[in-house]
């Protein structure tokens, strides 16, 4: 009994009895921990499967964008009843939104510095943003122009990491970077002269320096900050601000708290694309059902077996009983069965879900980013958090269900047993 | 109704009932005892005879601490088992009670030594080294040096019964409850365990109680009393023997 020296000395006969009945158990012993392994392998098969998925998703829609953008609010119109001066020239006697317009941000510096102090703001860019045109003798074709410092907008939607030819930082005033679909159709490479058109009307003619696949979009192209504020006739102004957060989650707070310090319109990503978060929200849902369910369905596989276990001991719980053990000791010898039978499956579970989770890494699926690395074909991701979560639900639910045989156990009157 | 003669000297009495009457309350009320006096003193040998339903596994699990009568009074080591808790109750079996059943009941999942140790570990959790000294004694004493880490299953029925009986003073108790101790065991290991008990009673001084259906036994203890239809009567004890002997002539 020297193995039980970490365990009160009361408690030593339990728990040595609990360890001797799961180790003459032989294949009820194998099942119950089997159950609870099984509950366990599905919980952390089924986060690492749906939380890779979701992560690979967001990260995938979120590195290439900024997470709140900051602009200059669009005049909303407004309804004559509103108006408390009808002679004030702004009033209209119809209903119409004004034409979209580049509207610059004057202040962009002391604005830059304030969204920096907003808590969760990993980096803020002054750009450049708009549409416009790109043409090599043939058609022009819809670009979305973005005029930044490329080691900045590197940070905030990456261009060097998707870099298939060329060069993006230290681009020069004269040069552009463009994505691999425009190239394509333009017929250009690394080297070419393109002609540039903003919506502004400003033409220039600026050579290919790179070309980037995101796979996602068409029809983008990136200039220096100075290039862009002279292609939509912008002077020394900018027109967006990009802010980049350490939170993903957490840039809705972000945009209300530059809304609420800046008078300027702050659009978080979360809510550009709010069907793409509550898709995940739902889907974390039903992670969250299908786990529970199978640790309830392993609880109730776990409970039937103990219950047999404790109707085939009941002689001798009746005799323990005789020889003075108490009602609190029984149900100890058969808790601790359940903590034991708990630990044993959770952890077992846990290293044969890890394995499957890493065996189903392994394979990669055909690419639809030319001149990339695959992809997996499964993006899972062994999550601790989930692996801990999935091991402490799985003994607590053990728990809950060896405590019903256990006082079933406790209860049994050795007088009635052992007739 | 009358208390049994004691032939030995008197010692302290351990068991003493009054009145004891036991119903069962099931579907229809039967009644089991109907009135019980009894005394049982420090190292006397009672054996208890009688026909099976007369109550006398009702009486030996009364005097065991291990079921509460519906009326009269039990006192076991000076206590009224009535006014005990439950928790109360499996101490004062632990204490002072040792229990022998037909079969051994042993743990198959523990040792001879584990198994003849288990009050102690019930009361303590662990064993001393003094506790698991004396016990091992006890096992020698009856033959089973040479089984101390054998388990039940690979031991023979009087070996486990005889281990059952040292279980049954591991805590050194005031009295120990045989329910047929040698009932299911052959003659010659049925002799050989009862002796042993009755050495064990003399040796130690310690109270046993035994239900036999063994007319043989049942002589060999200090006194006899004869439960019929819950009511208890003690036995002359010659008068006994005088009706034994002519049985054996007549076969």
């Amino acid at each position: 009994m020297n193995a039980m020296a970490w365990m009160p000395r009361k408690w030593r006969f339990e728990a040595t009895l609990a360890l001797r009945h799961l180790l003459t158990g032989g294949g009820q012993t194998l099942l119950t921990v089997g159950a609870v392994a099984a509950g366990v392998v599905v919980v952390v098969f089924l986060t690492s499967l749906i939380f890779g998925l979701q992560a690979r998703l967001t990260r995938m829609l979120t590195e290439s964008i900024p997470h709140v953008t900051v602009r200059v609010r669009d005049r909303e119109p407004v309804p004559l009843s509103m108006l408390e001066d009808l002679n004030s020239p702004l009033s209209s006697s119809r209903i119409e939104k004004q034409a979209p317009q580049l509207k610059f941000i004057d202040a962009w510096k002391q604005a830059v510095d304030v969204i920096r102090t907003v808590p969760n703001v990993r980096m803020a860019l002054p750009a450049v943003q708009g549409q416009g045109f790109a043409s090599r003798g043939g058609n022009p074709i819809g670009v979305s122009l973005t005029g930044a410092e490329p080691a900045e907008q590197d940070e905030v939607s990456p261009v060097s990491q998707d870099l298939i030819a060329g060069t993006y930082v230290g681009l020069a005033s004269d040069q552009v970077v463009i994505d691999y679909e425009l190239a394509k159709d333009l017929s250009v490479s690394v080297g070419d002269r393109v002609r540039i058109t903003s919506s502004a009307g400003n033409t220039e003619s600026l050579m290919v320096a790179g070309i980037y696949s995101r796979g996602q979009g068409r029809g983008g192209a990136y200039v220096t900050l100075r290039t862009g504020q002279s292609l939509f006739g912008m002077g020394n102004s900018v027109n967006v601000i990009l802010v980049k957060v350490y939170q993903l989650f957490g840039s809705d707070q972000v945009a209300d708290r530059i809304e609420s310090l800046l008078p300027y319109e702050a659009r978080s990503w979360s809510r550009e694309f709010g069907t793409f978060v509550s898709s995940l929200t739902a889907q974390s849902a039903s992670a969250y059902l299908i786990s529970t369910f199978s640790l309830i369905a392993s609880s109730f596989a776990i409970a039937s077996v103990l219950i047999v276990s404790v109707l085939q001991k009941s002689k001798q719980i009746g005799i323990l009983k005789s020889m003075g053990a108490t009602r609190s000791q029984i149900l100890r010898v058969f808790t601790m069965e359940g903590l034991a039978i708990a630990i044993a499956g959770s952890v077992s579970g846990a290293v044969l879900g890890m394995i499957l989770v890493y065996l189903v890494s392994l394979p990669r699926q055909a690419t639809a980013r030319p001149g990339h690395v695959p992809d997996q074909l499964f993006p899972v991701e062994i999550l601790p958090v989930y692996i801990l979560g999935a091991i402490v639900a799985a003994i607590v639910a053990t728990l809950i269900a060896s405590w019903f045989p256990a006082q079933r156990a406790a209860k049994m009157n050795p007088v009635d047993v052992m007739r | 109704m009358m208390a049994p003669e004691t032939p030995e000297p008197a010692g302290r009495i351990v068991v003493e009932t009054r009145g004891l009457k036991k119903t069962y309350f099931g579907k229809v009320e039967t009644p089991v005892l109907h009135g019980i006096d009894l005394a049982i003193r420090e190292g006397q040998f009672l054996a208890i005879q009688g026909q099976s339903g007369s109550g006398k596994s009702t009486l030996l699990n009364i005097l065991g601490a291990l079921d509460i009568p519906t009326e009269g009074q039990v006192q076991i080591d000076g206590v009224d088992i009535a006014t005990l808790s439950e928790d109360q109750l499996a101490a004062l079996r632990n204490r002072v009670v040792g229990f022998v059943f037909q079969f051994h009941y042993l743990l198959d999942e523990l040792t001879c030594l584990e198994n003849a140790l288990t009050p102690v570990l019930i009361r303590k959790g662990e064993a001393n080294a003094e506790e698991t000294a004396r016990v091992i004694a006890l096992l020698e004493r009856v033959g089973l040096g040479d089984q101390l880490h054998k388990h039940p299953d690979t031991m023979s029925g009087g070996q486990n019964q005889r281990c059952a009986i040292i279980r049954a003073l591991a805590n050194q108790p005031k009295i120990v409850l045989a329910d047929e101790p040698t009932g299911n065991l052959d003659s010659r290991s049925g002799d050989e365990v009862f002796k042993m008990m009755r050495e064990m009673n003399r040796e130690n001084g310690v109270a046993f109680i035994m239900v036999t259906h063994d007319d043989r036994l049942a002589q060999e203890a200090d006194s006899i009393v004869m439960i019929e239809d819950g009511w208890v009567q003690a036995v002359d004890k010659h008068e006994h023997r005088r009706k034994l002997l002519s049985s054996l002539k007549e076969e």
